[in-house]
């Protein structure tokens, strides 16, 4: 026993080592991948309407389960959202016109879900315009049901994030929709033409501030192909004065039931609290997410969240506008926050709008570190000559496990140093080899897809999960895995960063532990499920029972 | 650098009181026909046409018929103000800015200020313009009108200090100033130094360098260089509270708590009633969940300075934490006015755009 355990101390001491010395080098390999194709979203040296500044979303799901997870990239409006098949190898096919998913208009966002329980991930899509919800048939093709499924909208709107949460652990999968502005280019002003239309003294397109508000959305999954809207009857469409962007849902309070969380561009944040029988109280500002410490309303753009700290409680993340601070909102365990970005060594990095974020273990040390991918909104910018600039490079930051995270961007690879005008980020191990990528879009580029050159040090350990009482794709299923002697937190979710959808397989990095100890799984039915003594190093599915 | 057209001739100016004139045209034109009240309306008329010589002749006649006509008055003086006779113009725009009503005092105001100013008598338009403001607060063409006045001062100081100092270190000061307004903050940088290595010792040079590089970058690089600058400007102004407080918000952003508090106690101590320096403090004896005592120094802070909306903010989260949820409640209820936009004009034009509720 003596024996054992000194070698385990050498393993682990070993580890250390290497993970000292380790540093991620991320490349982007999008073009080797076969994502050589553009995804065009308004002006690139200037931008008359706000339309193109907020496109747009990535996915990253297993559309025909075969165990790789394919790549779905939004589009604005000239281009076609695509869909990439996974052939393994870091290799992907566009199938888009197979797959039945060309597309025109302003997309938005995107997240996935299995609305219909048939074993296979459906696709939303959000734009300024009409909604799509496409139905994936047997992991061949997928057909445009939104009219079937009573999501035609009444008007033009602008919807931006979307999430599939089951709202009340039914089984079945509901969905949220947050909406930005109402927007219409024949009436919207031009830019210069009020004092919302100014960017440092450039003429820029107006907005958000100036132009009318609109409200969330709330559908009900009716279990028969059908949604009903619900938002009044829910208290979603209550807030007035927000202009909403990414959603992020969890269970911020522990009381087993989703809460829905919206990031909002220049205004309060909000969080609705589900208060269970299908009603939601917004509660952001009490809680202390809707500002920033000094009270101020922030530009959110995307969001995450994680148990960051080891506390058992899932904290969340917001990126923002240039010259504001990232936001960490750190949960005080009963689902109130406190900010502590500066506490948490974050906050030096205010010359970048922030997008897609996400909490991930990129060196499998057992700690969730974080990437946010930025780009201005406002091309124009470039003619100031300042520090501020259209394209820009994304933000790494190392977890140091004492609650403190090191901005690492500098050192971890050229990906990082790229300089796009980033929008969505998802988060997925695409070829299963236990490192985590990361696909961003470009706007008007194509998309970039980060990839360590090296194997991070750490075991690791995928959770895909399927449910059987609870709803297909485990959407909200909380899982608290246990190796080498600490416990990690996380939950399955549709949307998040911005707009985005990550792959619904939870990646957890174990260290030196090549055992996992103990998972238990709280499903949404309220099933728990407790397994022990796993294998590192793989992909575990876990069936509810 | 110097608004030339702004002296003898004025004509935008006199080209904007006939705009108003023009606008508020409906009120002049309704009025009971008097005699004499045709010359009148001819002259204002002519008047807003910009045919000065004949409103002239106009509105004189129309006075000398009724010398009661506020209306034939008052275009008169304002027409004589276009035409540089502010002499003749002063008793009648002195007198009609005293009338009753919005139009006719607002631009008598106007272009008696104007004319004071023609005259060389800064004081006296600054006085009077300070008056029309007092009067009519919420007017856009009176708050342009004063910000025009402090525009053409501030030129006409900064156009002296350059002809006049330009060697001296308030040149690099003031322009350093300017670029941390247009945000070029690099070159705003810059020319603090080019000051301070002119005058080394001067008070607030070293505060301000400290300052634009942390509206650069929170970076700890920046961080680091801004805490140099602030321990420089400590040794030449030991009692400055806004130094010892911007070192406690840096120390707090590098994860000095103790250190930050004892800034945020020195810069107290230094100005006991410093409204920012009490909310930091205080957030940082609510985060060592000192709750009262956060409690008491929120108070105190939104006593100061009722409307600080991080003081209701960080009273708020105390009461909170503390779980005193009804006080919370009514902070956040505080808060919710506080962040709502002010009436006003802006607001209504706001509300033009069509901030409204959705109607479905």
């Amino acid at each position: 026993m003596l024996r054992i355990s000194a070698v385990g101390l050498a393993l682990a001491c070993i580890l250390c080592g290497a993970n000292s010395i380790w540093k991620p080098d991320f490349r982007n390999i999008a073009k080797e991948a076969g994502l050589t194709a553009i995804f065009p979203n308004g002006g690139d040296t200037a931008k008359q309407f706000i339309v193109e500044t907020t496109g747009s979303g990535v996915a990253i799901f297993d559309y025909d389960n075969d165990g790789l997870p394919d790549l779905f990239v939004v589009s604005g409006d000239g281009g076609t959202n695509r869909l990439y098949h996974n052939e393994g190898h870091d290799h992907f096919r566009d199938v888009t016109d197979q797959a039945g998913l060309h597309s025109s208009g302003w997309g938005q966002g995107v997240c996935a879900g299995d609305y219909d329980n048939d074993g296979f991930t459906d696709l939303f899509v959000t734009y300024w315009g009409q909604n799509h919800l496409y139905r994936n048939i047997a992991g061949k093709r997928f057909e445009d049901v939104t009219a079937k499924a009573h999501l035609t909208q009444d008007r033009t709107r602008y919807n931006t994030g979307c999430a599939f949460v089951d709202i009340d652990n039914g089984g079945r999968l509901d969905l949220f929709v947050s909406n930005y502005v109402k927007f219409d280019p024949a009436t919207t002003p031009k830019p210069g033409a009020n004092p919302y239309c100014y960017y440092r003294g450039l003429p820029v397109n107006c907005g958000p501030r100036g132009l009318p508000f609109d409200r969330n959305l709330l559908y009900r999954n009716n279990g028969d192909g059908t949604f009903s809207d619900i938002s009044e009857q829910s208290g979603v469409a209550k807030p007035f004065g927000h202009y909403g962007l990414s959603v992020l849902t969890g269970d911020f309070n522990n009381d087993g039931l989703p809460d829905i969380y919206v990031a909002c561009d220049q205004t309060p944040s909000l969080l609705y609290m589900n208060q269970g029988g299908g009603k939601f109280e917004e509660e952001a500002l009490l809680r202390g997410v809707a500002l920033d410490a000094n009270g101020r309303a922030l530009s959110g753009m995307g969001v995450d969240s994680a148990d960051y700290d080891g506390s058992g409680q899932f904290s969340i993340f917001r990126s923002n506008f240039s010259d504001e601070m990232e936001t960490l909102y750190r949960n005080r365990g009963d689902g109130n926050f406190d900010e502590v970005t500066l506490a948490a060594g974050m906050g030096g990095n205010t010359r970048f709008v922030g997008w897609g974020a996400g909490f991930f273990d990129y060196d499998n040390d057992g700690w969730p570190d974080l990437l946010l991918v930025n780009g201005h909104v406002f091309p124009e910018v470039e003619k100031l000559k300042i520090d501020i600039h259209y394209k820009e490079r994304a933000i790494l930051y190392h977890n140091l496990r004492n609650s403190h995270f090191k901005d690492v961007s500098e050192d971890s690879g050229p990906a990082i140093l790229e300089r796009h005008s980033a929008r969505g980020a998802a988060f997925a191990d695409i070829d299963n080899d236990g490192a985590v990528e990361v696909l961003v879009n470009n706007q008007n580029e194509p998309p970039s897809l980060l990839k360590l050159a090296t194997s991070p040090p750490g075991h690791w350990v995928d959770l895909k999960l399927e449910g059987t009482h609870s709803n297909r794709s485990a959407i909200g299923a909380r899982v608290k895995l246990l190796a080498g002697g600490r416990a990690q937190l996380a939950e399955v979710r549709s949307g998040g960063s911005y707009l985005s959808q990550n792959d619904f397989r939870l990646h957890f990095g174990l260290g030196a532990s090549d055992t996992v100890d103990a998972i238990e799984i709280r499903w949404p039915s309220g099933r728990q499920q407790k397994l022990a003594d796993q294998k590192a190093d793989r992909v575990l599915t876990v069936r509810e029972p | 650098m110097r608004d030339i057209n702004i002296g003898r001739r004025a004509p935008r100016f006199y080209a904007r009181l006939r705009y108003l004139a023009v606008i508020a045209g409906a009120g002049f034109l309704s009025m009971c026909p008097l005699y004499g009240a045709s010359l009148r309306d001819e002259g204002i008329a002519a008047f807003r046409d910009g045919r000065y010589s004949v409103a002239l002749e106009k509105l004189k006649s129309a006075t000398k018929d009724n010398a009661n006509d506020p209306d034939a008055r008052v275009f008169l003086g304002l027409t004589q103000a276009a035409l540089n006779e502010c002499k003749s113009a002063m008793p009648a725009l002195t007198w009609g800015f005293h009338l009753p009503g919005q139009d006719l005092p607002r631009m008598a105001g106007l272009a008696a200020a104007k004319c004071e100013q023609f005259s060389g008598n800064e004081t006296k338009a600054f006085e009077t313009l300070r008056e029309v403001e007092r009067r009519f607060p919420n007017d856009a063409d009176v708050l342009y009108a004063l910000a025009k006045f402090h525009m053409r001062a501030f030129n006409d100081a900064t156009f002296a200090m350059f002809q006049r100092t330009p060697a001296s270190y308030r040149v690099h000061q003031l322009s350093a100033e300017i670029f941390e307004v247009q945000a070029r903050y690099d070159e705003a940088a810059a020319e603090y130094r080019r000051a301070i290595a002119l005058n080394p010792k001067g008070p607030g040079l070293h505060y301000d360098l400290g300052r634009a590089l942390l509206m650069q970058s929170h970076g700890s690089e920046a961080l680091e260089s801004a805490r140099g600058e602030f321990e420089a400007e400590r040794t030449i102004n030991p009692e400055d509270s806004a130094t010892e407080f911007q070192l406690g918000q840096i120390a707090q952003a590098q994860g000095k708590r103790e250190e930050a508090a004892r800034h945020f106690q020195r810069a107290l101590n230094l100005s006991p009633d410093f409204p920012e320096a009490l909310v930091a403090l205080a957030k940082l004896d609510s985060q060592a969940k000192r709750y009262s005592v956060a409690v008491a120094a929120l108070q105190r802070a939104i006593a100061l300075q009722p409307s600080n909306e991080a003081a209701h903010y960080a009273l708020m989260m105390a009461y909170r934490d503390s779980g005193q949820m009804e006080k919370a409640r009514a902070e956040q209820q505080t808060l919710d006015g506080l962040q709502r936009p002010p009436e006003g004009e802006f607001t209504n034009f706001l509300k033009k755009l069509g901030e409204k509720p959705p109607e479905q």
